[in-house]
């Protein structure tokens, strides 16, 4: 069926980003978006566009990147080298196949809570509307991990 | 601790920030970039008033009176000299208390704050000594008092009044020596900021066009509303008397950013020395500060699976802090030529390498992308179960 009405989000975000402490319940899912799974790593720059493809893969109806503000990155370039990664200007890149409706990035400060979760709250339902993802190129081309 | 709130703060006024200037042109976003801008504001302006500036007794006032009443725009520029100087002062402390607040100061970056600290002493000179080559009878009062200041320091007292003074009394050779580190000064700052830029690989030197011109702007709106001018001499007077200390009031045509210790030497009831330890405290406060909070790295740093690495370089080339170096891996079986090395004194553990690694072939130790793809995999593994 097409219905995505129990699909996941799963977000990877800069651990100096938006600050979810008090926000999460225990398995990392936000309190306000209860769909919606965080895994925090150490700076945008960190994430590799692999691992938005594995989400997707794997079945989240969306996924997305969360980086700080642009110009403000802890590790001076992290979060522009992500957006590149993310739009096919730096290696490695996100796979063509991958279907950029499900994909999303934001760059907001530790102090912008509110402007995030009203986003990804957005991003969840246009993620709901649109027909549940089959089996694409995506994820035949992606090496089988598992059998 | 106390940072943390501090970066709230900052994060808070940003904000504010971003809805004024947009994310793109945030002045916060180039605190580092901006005193660039007013070292090319004052360079520029400073090749006009070198031209006309003559550096003895008889004619530095005269020229500068020159300068600015006769001299087409020579007003206007000096102006922009004199505030492009504060700007610079400003914007650098504010650059420090960014780089501080944000906790972007020590373990890795210890070598841009050290250098940092030295530039901002450098700075601090470096505007006092376009105080003194003024010489108006206000000029000369600061200059007494700086040399009385200098006399009072143990040690090398001595030595330092007589090499501002370059002799043991005012002479022709005073405003020449003025001069001399007026404009040799700032090639120390070059190299200065050569080091301060070494360990970074793409540093930001410039702010973008909008804030240039926008300063720019600014510089010389200023500058036409409150032009310096210069003060008269006593009637009868051609060259500024060289009498004793004046009084605080006479020179209070100086600013504190860069003639604070001398203002606080003339006051009522301060002692010389209390003065200087209130001048040493600055920089030795700020060279210490690094060392006085907990390390958080503790030594960890990315390391490089060398099964893994093809040689490809792109690690190498995204590190922002030159940690990464490609070496000549010799026959060790493989097919490739080259391997990275992680230099780990460099290294800021950020896993920017990582992200761009597409073989597995780095890892920083607190987060391994195993690690990052098992949690997703197990997010939505019990989704559909």
């Amino acid at each position: 069926m097409t219905t995505t009405e129990n699909g996941k989000l799963i977000g990877i975000v800069c651990e100096r980003s938006v600050d979810f402490d008090g926000k999460l319940n225990d398995d990392g899912y936000m309190l306000d978006n209860p769909d919606v799974k965080i895994i925090r790593v150490p700076c945008s720059g960190h994430i590799q566009p692999i691992m938005l493809e594995t989400a997707l893969k794997n079945g989240a109806v969306g996924t997305f990147a969360l980086g700080c503000r642009m110009g403000d990155c802890h590790y001076r370039e992290g979060n522009k080298f992500c957006r590149e990664r993310l739009v096919g200007k730096r290696m490695p890149k996100l796979k063509p196949a991958v279907d950029k409706r499900r994909v999303q990035a934001y760059w907001l400060s530790a102090v912008e809570y509110d402007k995030l979760q009203a986003m990804v709250s957005e991003f969840s339902a246009d993620c709901r509307k649109m027909p549940a993802p089959e089996a694409k190129p995506a994820a035949a081309k992606a090496p089988a991990k598992k059998p | 601790m106390y940072t943390e709130s501090l970066q709230r703060a900052t994060l808070w006024i940003e904000r504010g920030l971003n809805k004024l200037f947009s994310q793109r042109y945030n002045p916060f976003y180039y605190h580092g970039a901006l005193p660039n801008f007013f070292i090319w504001a004052l360079f520029l302006s400073g090749l006009l008033l070198f031209a006309y500036y003559q550096p003895t007794l008889t004619n530095a006032y005269q020229s500068v009176h020159y300068i600015t009443f006769e001299l087409p725009f020579g007003n206007m520029f000096r102006s922009v000299h004199r505030y492009a100087s504060d700007g610079m002062m400003i914007f650098i402390i504010l650059h420090m208390l960014r780089v501080w607040f944000t906790d972007r100061y020590r373990e890795y970056r210890i070598l841009p704050w050290i250098t940092g600290v030295i530039l901002l002493t450098i700075t601090f000179v470096l505007g006092l000594s376009g105080y003194l080559m003024i010489w108006d009878p206000e000029s000369v009062t600061l200059a007494h008092i700086t040399f009385n200041l200098l006399q009072k320091l143990p040690v090398f007292g001595e030595g330092l009044a007589e090499f501002l003074m370059a002799g043991q009394v005012i002479t022709d050779y005073t405003l020449t020596r003025f001069l001399f580190l007026h404009l040799g000064i700032p090639l120390l700052m070059m190299f200065m900021l050569w080091l301060h830029y070494m360990r970074i690989t793409r540093p930001v030197s410039e702010p973008p066009l909008p804030l240039v011109v926008m300063l720019t702007g600014a510089l010389f709106l200023f500058s036409a509303a409150f032009p310096v001018g210069l003060n008269a001499l006593p009637p009868g007077q051609t060259v500024p008397i060289i009498a004793g200390p004046g009084s605080i009031s006479s020179m209070m045509e100086f600013d504190l950013l860069y003639a604070w210790p001398q203002y606080l030497a003339a006051a009522k009831g301060v002692p010389p020395v209390l003065v200087w330890l209130l001048l040493l405290a600055v920089p030795l406060g700020l060279l210490v500060l690094p060392y006085i909070q907990k390390k958080a790295l503790r030594g960890q740093y990315a390391q490089v699976v060398r099964e893994n690495c093809t040689g490809c370089s792109l690690c190498y080339h995204d590190c922002p802090y030159e940690a990464i170096t490609m070496v000549d891996r010799g026959n060790d079986g493989t097919r490739f030529k080259r391997l990275a090395i992680v230099d780990a004194g460099r290294c800021a553990n950020c896993g920017l390498c990582v992200g761009a690694c597409a073989f597995k072939a780095i890892e920083i130790p607190r987060r391994e992308t195993g690690t990052v793809l098992a949690e997703i995999e197990a997010a939505l593994a019990t989704s559909t179960s």
